[in-house]
């Protein structure tokens, strides 16, 4: 949450802070290191270029969590988010969508799932052909599946 | 202006009025299409992003009352099962669709004759057979022939990579004995006349910056151009006029700034689609036509059809990369097509396999569903889910009632003030069971396969990408509005090519049917020439 020069950052410090740990909760690091948490892959920046209309919306979420929250260890932050997203299932859900936006274009995420990099255009993707074999079968079986004739 | 007249006005640039521009062209009339939304640039198209699953729900989500364009029209549809779905600009809805592309089967025209109900087509597969072939070899399409559900056909361009996700569903058919097949579908699996092929981009209905999908602004458009047909954007028709005689004299449009135009034409074809077709019509009032414009039959805007559709899941424990290749093509299985009436039903419907979706896709359905959930657990939950699911669409035949229908909205209008259309459905016992059949074949089916757990989901709302049958063809004028060519029936030179005339559905996408009808309609036309209005 560091990139962008403070001046410029939509959020104020605490914030920052709060929001950190919110996105800490909602996708933490994988207990093997692969996965990073969502607090590392520069939301913020993805905010300003990528989802500005949401920082409304981003403002009234925090404001329904406590300074305390970042104290607070894993099990009681989930719990928190929990009660959040019954109360406001609407905005909880416009701020998932947003924090998975941004955390599945990440290039150290997508490498670990399998997907390319940055835009599917133009690289696109190899999919394997598929052995044409398995039609035998069917083919063996044409009588049985025979197009109505009128 | 009034003394400018055009040999032959298209209303619309999408699979219909690209396919009946570019044959009529032949004529060396003077033809001339509106369309009353924009070219669109496939470098702004979602996959040229990193962010492309987001942004294929902004200015590309399929349906337009989101999407809200002002190039595009709001829909009505508070009293409609189904949300329709489409997009307005060159290329129409072939710009989003998916590219499935099997035709309708002989069947499928005889439906009264051979099970009873609705009617008969005025025309049969054999007519529409040359027709069919020219529209693969313009569009571009990848098949395999020799697919016994099918009369002889040999699609131009090899089928595309079923990959690891149609191998597991293949080997589930093959196990329970059933038909499947390699899709045909117009993306092109090799390059085919300039341009590229696909290359697994993934999100074929938020448009292809590849070009590799075949989509009517860049198959049949230019063609049609170079030959002379002018195609003007941003001209959306209001009402079309009549003169004394009770022929169409030319339309009311508005232009890009908004202005009231009028164009004289001597032949108007219409290819708005079935929604867009019978909104005109019953929008083209006059004393001599007082409930719109060719509705002596009363049947402008009645009988729409849709495909209803289910989603059956399978969620395996090898990776499919699910994720990679064209969204709707892959392998399909007719096995439940025909009729069975110890099934419970009439008709039937098609299987068609369909990839998986993205990562943000992914784990939003999986918050949803409660499979994927967030906090701690919602990687391993991730890693199982993702890439690891198999899909099966049920498209179901959806049989023509009166009481689903397109009307005029009485207070919504679009940004030129025509009134909105409305859409009134609800859907059948008929259809019910036999979606019902169908998930559950299909969960069979992904069992077979190997899935660990199979969901279901359907009918699904946001789904009316077919849009049929408000202006059907017939021969019976009191049961039809156009004739066998797609003539109507009241106003001599006015035509219709798009999904509105179809009698009966069938249980597949209709895109190939509908252009194989449209270039029928100006062959026919073009064999008419010197008595089109007899």
């Amino acid at each position: 949450m560091a990139d962008i020069i403070s001046t410029d950052h939509p959020l104020t410090r605490a914030q920052q802070i709060l929001l950190a740990a919110l996105l800490d909760t909602l996708v933490p690091g994988s207990d093997d290191g692969a996965m990073p948490s969502a607090a590392e892959v520069q939301f913020d920046v993805y905010l300003l270029a990528q989802a500005e209309e949401f920082v409304p919306l981003l403002k009234s979420a925090l404001q329904c969590f406590e300074p305390s929250f970042v104290d607070l260890p894993l099990t009681d932050r989930c719990e928190r988010v929990r009660e959040f997203s019954v109360s406001d299932p609407q905005l909880f859900q416009a701020l998932l969508t947003r924090v998975y936006d941004c955390y599945y274009q990440n290039d150290r995420v997508r490498v670990q799932i399998g997907v390319v990099t940055g835009a599917p255009f133009p690289q696109g993707n190899q999919v394997t052909p598929g052995d044409l074999s398995l039609l035998d079968p069917v083919i063996r079986n044409s009588d049985r599946h025979v197009y109505r004739k009128p | 202006m009034a003394d400018d007249v055009v040999d032959v006005l298209i209303i619309g640039a999408g699979a219909s009025g690209a396919a009946v521009a570019w044959s009529l062209a032949d004529t060396r009339m003077r033809i001339v299409c509106f369309e009353q939304g924009d070219w669109t640039n496939p470098s702004d198209y979602p996959s040229t992003a990193a962010n492309w699953e987001s942004q294929a729900y902004g200015p590309y989500h399929i349906d337009p009352n989101v999407r809200g364009r002002d190039t595009d029209y709001p829909i009505n549809n508070d009293e409609s099962a189904v949300t329709v779905v489409n997009f307005n600009g060159v290329g129409g809805s072939t710009i989003l669709y998916g590219a499935h592309f099997p035709r309708l089967h002989p069947s499928d025209f005889r439906v009264r004759t051979l099970d009873g109900v609705a009617d008969d087509w005025p025309i049969d597969y054999d007519t529409l057979e040359p027709y069919f072939a020219t529209n693969d070899r313009m569009m571009g399409v990848s098949g395999l022939a020799g697919d016994p559900m099918y009369p002889a056909k040999q699609p131009p361009l090899p089928p595309l990579p079923m990959g690891l996700i149609g191998e597991a569903v293949a080997r589930g058919f093959n196990k329970l004995g059933w038909h499947w097949w390699p899709s045909d579908s117009a993306i092109i699996s090799q390059p085919y006349q300039g341009r590229d092929k696909c290359v697994n981009l993934g999100p074929c209905i938020s448009g292809c910056a590849q070009g590799g999908k075949s989509s009517t602004d860049i198959t049949y458009w230019p063609e049609a151009i170079r030959r002379g047909v002018e195609l003007r954007t941003r001209c959306r028709v209001r009402e079309i006029t009549v003169n004394e005689h009770g022929f169409a004299h030319g339309v009311v449009y508005y232009n890009a700034a908004g202005e009231e135009c009028f164009q004289r034409a001597e032949v108007i074809v219409m290819a708005c689609n079935g929604v867009g077709t019978p909104r005109i019509l019953l929008n083209s009032k006059s004393a001599q036509f007082p409930d719109g414009l060719a509705n002596s039959s009363g049947l402008v805007g009645r009988n729409l059809m849709f495909h209803p559709i289910a989603f059956v899941q399978g969620l395996f424990d090898e990776r499919l990369d699910s994720h990679k290749g064209p969204q709707a093509c892959c392998i399909l299985s007719k096995q439940f097509y025909e009729t069975d009436t110890s099934r419970g039903f009439v008709r039937g419907y098609n299987m068609q396999i369909a990839r998986g979706s993205g990562p943000l896709g992914t784990a939003m359905a999986g918050y949803v569903s409660g499979t994927i959930p967030w906090g701690p657990g919602h990687h391993e939950a991730f890693r199982q889910r993702f890439d690891h699911v198999a899909s099966i669409g049920i498209l179901c035949e959806d049989l023509p009632e009166e009481h689903n229908t397109v009307t005029l909205d009485p207070t919504r209008v679009d940004s030129n003030g025509i009134p909105a259309p409305k859409i009134t459905y609800r859907y059948s016992d008929n259809s019910m069971k036999m979606m019902e059949h169908g998930q559950a074949r299909a969960t069979e089916a992904l069992l077979a396969a190997g899935a660990q757990t199979v969901t279901s989901s359907g009918p699904l709302r946001v789904s009316g990408w077919h849009l049929l049958g408000t202006a059907r063809t017939g021969k019976n004028p009191e049961r039809s509005v156009v004739n066998h060519w797609g003539r109507s029936h009241d106003v001599k030179n006015l035509f219709i090519v798009d999904g509105s005339v179809f009698v009966t559905g069938g249980g597949v996408n209709p895109a190939s049917t509908i252009q194989a009808w449209a270039l029928y309609v100006a062959d026919t036309m073009k064999k008419n020439l010197a008595n089109l209005f007899d």
